[in-house]
C-alpha cells in the first residue's frame, strides 16, 4: 500500500487563479496583503501502486488525470521530495466534503492495471503574502461573508493548510507508520484560523 | 401608469438573460438586461432584480463565487434590505447563496453543493416537478400550497446544504417555498425525482421576508406550454396535449407562474 501525489498545473497562465486573485485583491478585507495566488490540482492515489516510471506513464496516458498538451504533472511519491511550495509560501488544498473521490479514474485504473486503488482530487491554492503583514489565512480561505473568504465554502468543502513541507498523504487517509511513502499526517482539516505573519 | 421595471443582471458567462426578459415582459413588466460593466449605482433605479442562469465567470473557484463578491451584489443587498424582490435562477441562485442574501443575515449560511446522485456525478439536466409550500415568498404565495409545477433542472451544483438541521428549520419557517415532488405533489426523496440530493428536498430557498428567492430549476425555460417535456404527466401535460390538438387556450407554461407572482406583488405595491 502506497500513496503518490500528482501535482498538476497549466502551462499557460491560469485564468481561474488570475480571477481569484483579482477578486480577492479588490473585494476582500485581506486582499492588499496577497502577493501571488496560483492554483494546482492535487490528485492523490492510494493503493498497490507501480514503480514511479510506470506510474508516470499511466497518469500521462489517460485523460482521467491531466491533459499533457496544456498541463504539466509532477509526481511525488515520498514526503521528503520537494512539494509545490517554496519557503514563505502556503498551500491550501480544498476538497468537496464527502466528494473528493474520483470513481471514473478508479475504474479506469482497475481496467488498465487490474489493481484497485483510491483516487482523490482537490484544488490546491499556493499563496504568497507580503512579508511582515498581519495576514490571516482564514480571511482569504474560508467563506464567511462578502468581505471574508473565497477559496473554501465551509458548508460543502474542507480546507487543509500546509506551510513549508507538504504532507504525503494529504487528502487520503494516513498509512500505517513505516510504510513507504507515508508520513505522519496532520489531522484532517486542521484549522486555517491562524496567522501566518 | 408605466409598468414596474426589472433589471436582469448579466455577469460574463450568464446565458439565460433573453428568455428571462421575455418571461418578465409576458407578465407585463418592463425588463432590461443590466450588464456587469455598468456603474452599480444605476441598479438602484429598478423595482426588482433577476439573476439568470448560466456560468458567471466560467464558474471559476466555485459556481457563483466570484459574482457573489461583485459590487453589483452590494447594491442588490441594499435593495433586498429595502424589500425589493430579487430572484436568482440556477447560477443566479448560486450567487445569492454564495453572497449570503439567501437565506439572509450577515453571514453565508448555506451552500449549493455538488449534486449527489446514485452511480453518477456531475451535470444533470431533466424535467422535474416542484410543489409549492406555505410561504411568504412573493414569487409563490399566490399559488395554493401543494400546487405542482413542472420545470427543467440543468446543473452540477444544486444541492442545498447547511449546518446540521438548518435546512429543516428554514423549511419549517416557510423558507423552502418549492420542494421537488412527483407529479402528484408528494415530496420527492429519491433520485431522479429529487435530482441532486438537496436537504429537505428543497428546490428553492428564500429569505425570511420572502422577497429574495434562490431557485435551482429554470422557470424561464418553462414559460411556454408547448415546451413542457413529453415525459411530464399531470395537469400541465393535459393542457399541453389540448393545446397541441388545436384547442384554444392559454399558451402560458408552468414556469410563468413565478414571474406572475412577481408582477402581482410589484403592481400591488405601486
Amino acid at each position: 500500500m502506497r500513496v503518490a501525489q500528482a501535482w498538476i498545473s497549466l502551462h499557460a497562465e491560469d485564468p481561474e487563479a488570475v480571477s481569484a486573485l483579482a477578486v480577492a485583491r479588490s473585494r476582500l478585507a485581506v486582499g492588499d496583503e496577497i502577493v501571488a495566488l496560483t492554483r494546482l490540482r492535487l490528485i492523490e492515489l492510494r493503493g498497490p501502486l507501480p514503480t514511479r516510471p510506470r506510474l508516470e506513464r499511466l497518469l500521462h496516458g489517460s485523460i482521467q488525470f491531466y491533459n499533457p498538451h496544456k498541463e504539466r504533472c509532477e509526481v511525488r511519491t515520498n514526503a521528503r521530495e520537494a512539494g509545490p511550495a517554496k519557503p514563505g509560501q502556503h498551500v491550501v488544498v480544498v476538497t468537496e466534503r464527502d466528494g473528493e473521490r474520483r470513481p471514473a479514474a478508479e475504474r479506469w485504473w482497475l481496467h488498465e492495471t487490474g489493481s484497485r486503488i483510491e483516487v482523490r482530487e482537490g484544488v490546491a491554492w499556493r499563496i504568497e503574502i507580503a512579508p511582515g503583514s498581519k495576514f490571516v489565512l482564514d480571511d482569504l480561505v474560508t467563506v464567511r461573508d462578502r468581505r471574508h473568504g473565497l477559496l473554501c465554502h465551509p458548508r460543502s468543502q474542507e480546507a487543509r493548510v500546509a506551510s513549508g513541507r507538504i504532507p504525503l498523504p494529504w487528502i487520503s487517509p494516513p498509512l500505517a507508520d513505516g510504510v513507504e511513502g507515508s508520513v505522519v499526517s496532520p489531522p484532517r482539516n486542521p484549522s486555517v484560523e491562524r496567522s501566518v505573519a | 401608469m408605466s409598468p414596474p421595471t426589472v433589471a436582469v443582471l448579466q455577469f460574463p458567462g450568464v446565458n439565460c438573460e433573453s428568455e428571462t426578459v421575455r418571461a418578465l415582459e409576458r407578465v407585463g413588466l418592463a425588463a432590461e438586461v443590466f450588464r456587469w460593466k455598468r456603474p452599480p449605482h444605476e441598479l438602484r433605479a429598478f423595482d426588482a432584480y433577476v439573476l439568470p442562469g448560466g456560468f458567471s465567470y466560467q464558474d471559476r473557484v466555485r459556481a457563483g463565487a466570484l459574482a457573489a463578491k461583485d459590487p453589483l451584489v452590494d447594491v442588490l443587498a441594499e435593495a433586498a434590505e429595502r424589500g425589493a424582490p430579487v430572484l436568482g435562477i440556477c447560477n443566479g441562485a448560486q450567487v445569492l447563496v454564495e453572497s449570503g442574501l439567501v437565506p439572509g443575515g450577515d453571514t453565508v449560511e448555506l451552500a449549493l453543493a455538488r449534486n449527489r446522485m446514485p452511480d453518477r456525478s456531475g451535470y444533470y439536466a431533466r424535467w422535474i416537478y416542484v410543489r409549492t409550500e406555505r410561504s411568504a415568498c412573493v414569487f409563490t404565495r399566490h399559488l395554493a400550497p401543494g400546487t405542482v409545477l413542472p420545470m427543467p433542472v440543468a446543473h452540477g451544483e444544486g444541492r442545498f446544504v447547511g449546518e446540521a438541521g438548518r435546512m429543516a428549520v428554514l423549511a419549517d419557517r416557510g423558507q423552502a417555498p418549492l420542494r421537488y415532488s412527483d407529479s402528484n405533489g408528494q415530496v420527492a426523496t429519491e433520485f431522479p425525482a429529487l435530482p441532486n440530493g438537496a436537504e429537505v428536498s428543497a428546490a428553492a430557498v428564500c429569505n425570511a421576508r420572502g422577497n429574495v428567492l434562490a431557485i435551482m430549476p429554470h422557470p424561464e425555460r418553462a414559460q411556454d406550454l408547448g415546451a413542457v417535456c413529453r415525459s411530464i404527466a399531470g395537469e400541465w401535460a393535459e393542457r399541453r396535449t389540448r393545446l397541441a390538438a388545436g384547442n384554444p387556450g392559454p399558451e402560458d407554461g408552468p414556469g410563468l407562474e413565478l414571474f406572475r407572482g412577481l408582477a402581482q406583488y410589484l403592481k400591488g405595491s405601486k
